[in-house]
């Protein structure tokens, strides 16, 4: 059995052998010089003469013009597609929102009535994931608040909301619309801007005093 | 075989499909610029609407996983590795074995379409000797078309490992990349169709294209794989 199984084996690279030589135009230049000697004196001659009527055969089919350029087209059509999110940044690297670092957690952007506490809750913005807090302390972003805070990709440019004009006509709508909305993006941006009137009432007052 | 011993086997004989690749610089301005894949295209259209032919016997349908390919290929050229070593040598093309590889799918994906929407096996001779047939006129060469019929007779994976052999002219290592086989594994799948060939061959000789010529000889081949 093992002793067939290796005969078959070198029977195969035998013929393999020839149909490289075969392939590459030798047999023919052995065949030319009457010296047909390597492998193909060693095959069985029937799989020997099959090779050689298959290599003769067996043609390579091309298809139409038509079909060609067609497809040409279409490729460059794609390739027009794939090339805008490239020119546009395709190297681009999402960069988290931060918020700006408090030492105290505002009230009006904590958890909303019947949320449970979480340990990001807890400890308020500006809190690191190794509890450290304050300036020293990289403003982190928990898990949950990673996907509230989620940048937005517009015309395949990496911007954020709180930069991008559109951004801004976004929350501008939300802000300006009935029915106000209680997500943590909306809260966040009303908690800004009342903390904005709130300093510049502050500037007045000065002013006035 | 156990498992630990086939995983020294394949350790032993890894399948090689790497090689110099060729098309380097073409693949990485392809990468940097999509409308540089056009150079590629050029190049191995014919090959892989030859082996989609050969595959599915009919212009259409080859047509159909042609370009199939060729858009799956520029969309994911971005995830295509090189893995060319040096010492593998020149000729082969790494991304002429990916390309086939996606190729095979699609081919395998048509095949499926037409399982469930079965058409009439077409005539084998008209097929060869269409391509052949540089006068436009009707002749049929006997001879191409009774080898093309030994060849659609095989087993799929044979009739494969011929046609990428013969046709597209790839190395073993090539063919062993594409049909996710071992080099010695391509070889006999190559030496034993051969041997078909010639015994198919030898027992029809003398007689007519027309008698006795199985029309299923371009019909889907039964999907077997060689133990």
């Amino acid at each position: 059995m093992t002793l067939d199984r290796d005969a078959g084996s070198t029977d195969a690279l035998l013929t393999d052998l020839y149909l490289d030589a075969l392939l590459a135009g030798a047999v023919l230049e052995a065949a030319a010089t009457g010296s047909p000697d390597g492998p193909a004196a060693r095959i069985d001659p029937a799989a020997r003469q099959a090779a050689d009527r298959l290599r003769r055969d067996l043609v390579r089919v091309h298809p139409s013009f038509r079909f060609e350029e067609r497809l040409a087209t279409r490729l460059a059509e794609a390739a027009v597609g794939l090339r805008l999110p490239l020119a546009a940044g395709g190297d681009e690297r999402v960069v988290p929102l931060r918020g700006r670092p408090t030492t105290e957690p505002d009230p009006s952007v904590g958890p909303l009535d019947g949320d449970t506490p979480r340990p990001f809750d807890a400890g308020g913005p500006g809190v690191a994931a190794d509890g450290r807090r304050g300036d020293a302390a990289e403003p982190t972003i928990g898990p949950d608040r990673r996907v509230a805070a989620r940048p937005f990709l517009i015309g395949g440019a990496l911007t954020s909301a709180a930069l991008s004009i559109a951004g801004a006509a976004i929350v501008a709508w939300r802000l300006g619309r009935p029915g106000r909305s209680n997500s943590p993006m909306v809260r966040a941006a009303r908690a800004v801007r009342e903390s904005r009137l709130a300093a510049v009432g502050d500037v007045n007052s000065r002013r006035h005093d | 075989m156990s498992a630990p011993r086939r995983a020294a086997d394949s350790a032993a004989h890894p399948t090689r499909i790497a090689h110099l690749d060729r098309d380097r610089s073409l693949v990485e301005a392809a990468q940097r610029d999509p409308l540089r894949f056009d150079a590629l295209y050029r190049r191995y259209l014919a090959q892989v609407y030859s082996f989609a032919f050969y595959e599915l016997g009919d212009h259409h349908e080859a047509e159909d996983a042609t370009e199939r390919t060729f858009l799956a290929a520029l969309a994911n050229l971005g995830g295509f590795e090189e893995r060319a070593r040096p010492a593998d040598g020149e000729g082969a093309s790494t991304f002429r074995v990916w390309l086939f590889q996606i190729a095979r799918n699609s081919i395998a994906h048509q095949r499926r379409g037409r399982r469930r929407h079965p058409e009439a096996p077409l005539e084998a001779a008209a097929l060869v000797a269409d391509p052949l047939d540089i006068e436009g006129g009707a002749a049929i060469k006997d001879e191409a078309a009774a080898a093309w019929r030994a060849v659609g007779r095989l087993p799929a994976d044979r009739r494969r490992a011929l046609v990428l052999r013969f046709v597209e002219e790839m190395s073993t290592a090539e063919i062993a990349g594409i049909l996710g086989r071992s080099e010695g594994a391509v070889r006999v799948l190559i030496h034993r169709g051969l041997r078909s060939v010639a015994r198919d061959l030898t027992s029809r000789r003398g007689t007519r294209l027309d008698e006795g010529a199985p029309s299923a000889a371009m019909s889907p081949a039964a999907e077997t794989r060689e133990p």
